[in-house]
């Protein structure tokens, strides 16, 4: 306890050294408190995003469609999705299931065309696992069978706004180019890009004539009560509907983006610890200058009787309470950042614009904040002051009190 | 009862071989005040180190209280110095973010003593040495005396068998120097500890009652008072 005392005093003969010191790890953790709930923030707005507009927390397909999904393999559909669907609703994790088809098309409207995910939506069943009619920002959700729906994004880029007319054209599940006239009944903005940039929707049973489908569809989507249970629900429904079909998780479906999500983590946080390195050396500094300062002083310990490991322990602890100040500062500057980020968000739209990262997010991003990171981060900062403390000090201890007395 | 017999210490300096003591023999008996005295370069320090397990001899023995220190381990060594000797340094050697009540109860720390008897132990010994309303300050907010006042209660709160002064009075003025020998020889009396002390200093060795004498390393001198000034 007492040499606890003697250490507490040590820390604050230099105070300002002790602040810089102190303040340097506060950057370095502060940074991969910041970056991991950045990361996180990004995580969940891209999981929500592919679950309440893309995906749903499952998707039905034939079997063989998702192994060929880039191409839409049209003849490689659900011909009979009523049964399935029917089947699946009897399960009791199941909140929602609704039936679409997506392929590719180009919208013209007169002058310019562009690529586009078109999509065909059950109007009546979409809501229980979509919130595409609550992201209509201007005009009306799907009526009548000219209706389309388009994310604001196109409809500034492609000049289209509320009535406006416009041409789809796509080829048939034979391979027979087919065209079909709308107007534009509604625009919508959700965060996923895709929707807002890319994608046009119009009914299911429009798109089915589109694609001479008859009653096919490309997926069953399905949306659960507890998403902790997802892969029973997996295993069960794929019991359930048999194999002919084959059934997904949303984060099945989406492993590239999250793999490209691990890789962003590792390197924001090996930039994180790039920082913390050079805390620490600043540490090593810190604690070689309070050893060399003092081997007269230890030379005294010594002579009164001081073993070598009482004098490690009290340098270890002066290391250590630096330390645990500065992770403490970094902890809380960490945290005040990352609030800011969570409530506020931070639009990167300004650096990047529309910019499309491979990751369906927007450019602003809300942070969300991991307490057990927090605390991991907090120890992970002691333990770096505290192990860097011990070589210093283990040269000094080496010293015999004579030499150690003598030292200037 | 420190005895030292045909002690060497060889330093290398460079290629060199530098002799700093050659063949010192002596036996200081308990209660003795004694001081070593010679120029700069005769061995004093180098013979107080080893007498105080500081330092290692190149050749020969030393046993304090029957025990050869030459046979001791560093953890015994160091057992040895919590134990039995304390130490007063020509630079006081206080920490200075520390009180002198607190840098006094430094040794203590290391004993299996209880708070409460530290505290009387620390007040006592700071009251013995004339510093009862001092024991808050800090050693920059104190003389060079009182500094080396505190460094003596330090050296005499546990209660060693033996002090080992080098050059003790050698940082302050004439006046300052006499009170601290004074108080040195007062303590001597008092508690029976053996005080050994080193410097150059004629007045220092005005207050000793023996007075060995080092030149180039070997006793040449060792001479005793019977009523010491």
């Amino acid at each position: 306890m007492k040499i606890l005392h003697l250490a507490w005093r040590n820390v604050f003969r230099h105070t300002r050294r002790t602040l810089i010191t102190a303040s340097a790890i506060s950057v370095g953790l502060s940074a991969m408190i910041l970056s991991n709930t950045m990361m996180n923030g990004a995580d969940k707005m891209a999981s929500e995003n592919i679950i309440q507009y893309e995906t749903g927390h499952m998707q039905i397909f034939a079997k063989g469609y998702y192994r060929e999904e880039g191409i839409f393999p049209l003849d490689t559909i659900i011909e009979e999705p009523e049964t399935i669907i029917q089947h699946v609703r009897t399960h009791r994790n199941v909140a929602g299931v609704t039936e679409r088809v997506k392929f590719q098309a180009r919208v013209n409207n007169g002058v310019d065309e562009l690529p586009t995910l078109a999509y065909g939506i059950d109007i009546e069943n979409d809501s229980e696992v979509f919130r595409i009619a609550q992201s209509v920002v201007d005009g009306a959700f799907l009526k009548e069978r000219e209706d389309i729906l388009i994310g604001t994004d196109l409809a500034r880029d492609m000049g289209f706004a509320i009535g406006s007319y416009l041409t789809v054209i796509t080829k048939d599940r034979y391979g027979t180019y087919n065209a079909n006239d709308f107007f534009v009944s509604g625009l919508i903005n959700t965060t996923h890009p895709l929707f807002d940039r890319n994608a046009v929707l119009m009914k299911l049973e429009v798109a089915q004539q589109l694609l001479d489908l008859d009653h096919g569809v490309t997926e069953i989507c399905v949306r659960v009560r507890n998403s902790a249970q997802l892969a029973s629900a997996q295993r069960d429904i794929t019991a359930l509907i048999g194999a002919k079909y084959e059934v997904y998780t949303w984060r099945e479906l989406n492993a590239a983006i999250f793999e490209i999500s691990g890789f962003k983590r590792l390197s924001q946080f090996m930039i994180a610890l790039v920082v913390l390195i050079i805390a620490a050396v600043g540490i090593v500094n810190t604690m070689l200058m309070a050893v060399m300062e003092r081997i007269p002083e230890i030379g005294t310990l010594k002579a009164m009787g001081f073993r070598n490991n009482s004098i490690v322990q009290m340098f270890v602890l002066e290391g250590g309470i630096i330390g645990a100040f500065g992770s403490l500062l970094g902890c809380i500057f960490g945290v005040l950042m990352s609030l800011y980020v969570a409530i506020q968000g931070l639009d990167f739209s300004q650096f990047f614009g529309d910019m499309d990262v491979g990751y369906p997010i927007k450019m602003i991003i809300k942070g969300e904040i991991d307490f057990l990171t927090i605390l991991l981060v907090f120890l992970f900062g002691v333990v770096v002051t505290i192990l860097v403390s011990l070589w210093p000090v283990r040269m000094a201890t080496r010293l015999e009190p004579v030499d150690a007395l003598r030292h200037v | 009862m420190v005895e030292v017999n045909e002690l060497h210490k060889d330093y290398r300096v460079g290629k060199v071989l530098f002799p700093a003591l050659r063949g010192v023999n002596t036996v200081i008996q308990d209660g003795e005040f004694t001081a070593i005295a010679g120029p700069s370069g005769s061995g004093k320090t180098t013979l107080l180190n080893i007498i105080g397990c500081l330092d290692s001899p190149t050749s020969g023995t030393v046993y304090i209280d029957g025990t050869d220190t030459g046979t001791l381990t560093t953890r015994e060594k160091a057992n040895l110095r919590k134990n039995q000797i304390g130490f007063v340094f020509q630079t006081f050697n206080l920490i200075p973010v520390l009180t002198a009540f607190e840098n006094v109860e430094i040794p203590l720390l290391l004993l299996d003593t209880k708070t409460d008897e530290n505290k009387d132990r620390v007040v006592g010994i700071l009251e013995e040495v004339g510093l009862a309303e001092y024991l808050h300050r800090k050693p920059n907010e104190m003389s060079g005396g009182q500094q080396q006042r505190v460094a003596i209660a330090r050296a005499l709160v546990k209660r060693p068998s033996l002090v080992l002064a080098d050059e003790p009075t050698a940082n302050l003025d004439s006046t300052t120097a006499r009170e601290i020998l004074e108080l040195m020889q007062e303590l001597n009396r008092k508690f029976h500890t053996t005080f050994v002390f080193s410097t150059h200093d004629q007045l220092v060795m005005d207050y000793a009652e023996r007075i060995i004498g080092l030149r180039d390393g070997m006793i040449v001198d060792d001479k005793r008072k019977e009523t010491p000034a």
